[in-house]
């Protein structure tokens, strides 16, 4: 089968995790890989602005691409043509090592065309607006644009002028989409039955700044899970208005839509805990008044073994990097049984074929 | 359309600006708040004047009912910004003059936020030059800054500035920072009788913000606009205002742009109290909240009460973040623009104010929390208004007093005429189609600055003619005024 064959319609992707032919065999990588059943509709979203417009059967499907991907990254050449003669763009305004080279190392297993644009790099820095940078990147030919930037709903506003699809990478404090998506998919793998229904997890730490807290609010909860939020009471603000929204039953009286509760007790967080996600603290939290010291954070926030004794005896520690080790996460927790943090690194390139995949899918649909 | 000009007048001799010769409206609704008075009437102007008002009864009376032509007193504006000097690609003060008349209003009280600012008699004299170079028949009154420079720090020549004529003094854009300098201040102005405008907000407590600090900002990654931030600047304005008066009773204080309910709650109180502190809140603030910014477009009234989000509800429609909603107050949760129309309601509030405040392009067409604050809403206040009265949350008579006498009586003297429909006076009046709703749109919009969230909607109240003391200021195109 040749390229033609490769189509880019959803409608060859299936739910189901049947092992993907030519694998082990390095002459038939470039087999296209994702013949399945039909769908009953092509990817509806043009965008991956956030996981918030996803439906479940949506994120399901996104989980199952994901397996199909972890396949492709098995074989010895982890390629294929799926986005052969795209061009995805990397456009990132914030420092990013381990993003921004997933996406790229993702694009790039796809056949994909791929661009980097360091903001510091461009005609960013000369003071060109996002809209005309925006311009020039799809009159340069971009398809697919990944994009990360300080402010929260950047991507929203490129999403306005870009004919492609944009792939939010960590917009502000708004959103965080493939990392949530493949904070999820690991927890599908590690917990027992594949399930997060009822399990405790606690997100701990710098929840105010956080887009990686605020999307996986969205994925988590909707899993079932119960989530609960920690941090010093200055980092947590606004959140309890979320939390309560979401406790509140559409109908009096009906069960409480969404697990989630936030606090600043620690014991209380951590407390059964199935999984325990720490954040990243960052030092200008401190300058800005919002922390005493760092070391009274670690002393009271910091997780380590002792506190982790709490936890479920089976608890999954996760960190979506970069660690400050010794501050959110004790260095022998970060490496300890039950850490999670590298496969993290790992399902995120395999997370972000499965997007590129599916939004590729839509494009071409759109476009036809 | 025809039906429209029967009831008005087939065509209004006269161009813009021209004395009207002469203009009969028959069997439309009067409303005139400053005699408590409306229904069925007539007026006809002649050569400027308001020669009759013929109130009609009984079977001439038939058929006449407030979903149709309106005739008002001229509206009033206490605080908007034509951007002359300085900023003129976002507005001046003769496109800022034509976008008022269009938006009924007669009279506009500038803010000095300038560049530079309206700090001196000097400027101020540019600001009253221009108006009158452009023609419009538009009152223009001119507010001062409270401080040389906008800085915060020493007092502006609030002297001067109130012989020049200024209608009173303002940092806005700013609040007054410091609590001496507002004190100083208000003894200062009080010896002219003229009213400190303070915009609310203590400053500390909204370095980098961005939305309303609550659900909606705290999901979409937004910084937090704490309600304290209002209340606190408030509750010390009221403070020091109370403690003026005891050598300065001529002190008088008024807040613009009010947007939560414990800012209107503290004005209640001020005021039951007996302290001269006055208030005014925009439409925005009363019609549009925060669930706009997640994409939802329900007016506030519409929202259930209670915890909900517009993710949950489904009532998303567009996209989030919109800069056309960025503004300064932030737009509130439901509950604070329902306590606003409380307020406004129950008379805590004196006056819709638009704080019309137009950017251009380069101000609004980039990210969020990088664009400019403000909203261009001198056409759509009326609008606005009227949704609310459709909605059946605010009478009509209230709301148009809430445009005409409610801010005449905090402008006073300076105002220099009498506001409401009498017979022998220059004719200011607004004739508006309660009824029929225009389409807001970049083209439909006279001012420079458009950007207005309610883009794309229509809103009811066309203005088919507005008249300022005397002269054609505004007219309809299709009832044939010859530009």
């Amino acid at each position: 089968m040749g390229r033609p064959d490769v189509s880019l319609s959803v409608d060859h992707l299936a739910p189901a995790a049947a092992s993907l032919p030519g694998d082990g065999a390095p002459g038939q990588a470039l087999v296209p890989a994702l013949e399945r059943p039909p769908l009953a509709a092509p990817w509806p979203h043009r965008h991956l602005l956030d996981v918030d417009v996803l439906s479940w059967p949506e994120i399901e499907l996104v989980m199952q691409t994901t397996d199909a991907m972890g396949e492709v990254l098995r074989r010895p050449i982890p390629r294929v043509p799926a986005l052969r003669g795209r061009s995805v763009t990397i456009l990132f305004y914030e420092a990013s090592t381990r993003t921004r080279v997933s996406f790229e190392v993702a694009a790039k297993n796809l056949s994909a065309d791929v661009v980097n644009i360091a903001a510091q790099s461009s005609s960013v820095s000369k003071g060109e607006s996002l809209v005309d940078t925006i311009r020039t990147v799809e009159a340069l030919g971009a398809d697919m644009l990944v994009m990360r930037h300080a402010v929260s709903g950047a991507p929203h506003l490129a999403a306005e002028y870009f004919s492609g699809s944009v792939l939010n990478g960590g917009d502000g404090w708004h959103a965080h989409p493939s990392q949530a998506l493949l904070d999820l998919y690991t927890l599908r793998q590690h917990l027992p039955g594949g399930s997060l229904r009822g399990r405790k997890i606690a997100i701990v730490g710098d929840i105010l700044h956080s887009r990686v807290a605020r999307s996986n609010i969205w994925t988590l909860t909707a899993a079932g899970a119960d989530l609960w939020l920690c941090g010093p009471a200055t980092l947590l603000r606004g959140f309890e208005s979320w939390a309560a929204a979401w406790r509140t039953p559409a109908v009096p009286g009906a069960p409480a839509p969404r697990g989630f509760h936030v606090t600043s007790d620690i014991s209380a967080a951590l407390r059964d805990a199935d999984v325990v996600m720490a954040l990243r603290i960052q030092r200008e939290r401190q300058a800005g008044g919002l922390l005493p010291s760092m070391r009274e954070y670690a002393a009271r926030f910091g997780i380590t073994r002792e506190r982790l004794a709490a936890a479920s005896p089976e608890v999954l520690v996760m960190h979506p990097g970069p660690m400050n080790e010794g501050v959110e996460i004790a260095p022998d927790v970060a490496v300890g049984p039950g850490s999670l943090i590298t496969e993290q690194v790992t399902n995120g390139v395999a997370v972000r074929m499965a997007v590129l995949y599916l939004l590729a899918g839509a494009t071409e649909t759109r476009r036809g | 359309m025809a039906d429209r000009a029967r009831s008005t007048a087939a065509a209004i001799p006269g161009g813009l600006g021209q004395l009207v010769a002469e203009l009969e409206i028959s069997r439309a609704w009067l409303v005139d708040p400053a005699a408590g008075r409306e229904g069925p009437g007539e007026i006809v102007v002649r050569d400027g004047v308001l020669e009759a008002i013929t109130w009609l009864e009984g079977d001439e009376a038939a058929g006449i009912t407030p979903a149709g032509v309106i005739v008002a007193p001229g509206f009033i504006d206490l605080h908007a910004h034509f951007r002359e000097p300085g900023f003129e690609d976002a507005e001046t003060v003769a496109t800022g003059s034509a976008a008022a008349a269009h938006g009924g209003f007669t009279t506009v009280c500038l803010m000095p936020n300038t560049s530079p600012p309206i700090d001196n008699a000097g400027t101020l004299g540019a600001v009253r030059a221009a108006a009158a170079a452009s023609g419009s028949p538009i009152a223009i009154l001119v507010y001062g800054t409270v401080s040389a420079g906008r800085a915060g720090e020493a007092l502006a020549a609030l002297g001067e500035l109130a012989d020049a004529g200024a209608a009173g003094f303002s940092d806005d854009g700013a609040p007054v920072r410091s609590a001496e300098v507002m004190r100083n201040a208000l003894l200062y102005a009080g010896m002219f009788g003229l009213p400190v405008i303070d915009h609310p907000e203590d400053p500390g407590l909204t370095v980098g913000a961005e939305a309303h600090e609550g659900l909606v900002a705290t999901i979409l990654g937004l910084k937090g606009w704490p309600s304290a931030a209002e209340e606190a600047a408030v509750a010390r304005d009221i403070a020091i205002l109370a403690d003026v008066l005891l050598s300065e009773p001529r002190a008088r204080l008024h807040l613009t742009h009010l947007s939560v309910a414990g800012s209107i709650e503290l004005v209640r109180r001020a005021r039951l109290a007996g302290l001269p502190v006055t208030c005014d809140v925009t439409p925005h603030h009363m019609a549009l909240s925060d669930e706009w910014l997640a994409g939802a477009r329900g007016f506030a009234w519409e929202s259930a009460a209670g915890a909900t989000d517009p993710w949950r509800g489904g009532s998303a429609t567009a996209r989030a973040y919109d800069t056309s909603l960025k503004v300064n107050p932030p737009l509130r949760r439901p509950a604070d623009a329902a306590a606003c129309l409380a307020g406004l309601l129950d008379g805590t509030v004196d006056a819709i104010a638009t704080d019309h405040a137009p950017h251009t392009a380069v101000g609004k067409d980039v990210e969020f929390g990088l664009a400019a604050n403000g909203i261009s809403g001198i056409e759509t206040a009326l609008g606005l208004a009227l949704e609310a009265v459709v909605a059946g949350r605010l009478p009509l008579i209230r709301a148009i007093e809430l445009l005409t006498t409610g801010p005449a009586r905090v402008l006073g003297a300076r105002l220099g005429r009498p506001v409401g429909l009498a017979e022998g006076g220059p004719a200011d009046l607004v004739v508006f189609d309660a009824a029929d709703r225009w389409r807001i749109d970049e083209a439909s919009l006279r001012s420079r600055g458009k950007n207005s969230p309610l883009l794309g909607r229509d809103l009811p109240g066309r203005v088919l003619a507005t008249i300022a003391a005397g002269r054609l200021a505004w007219a309809d195109p299709e009832l044939g005024a010859q530009e």
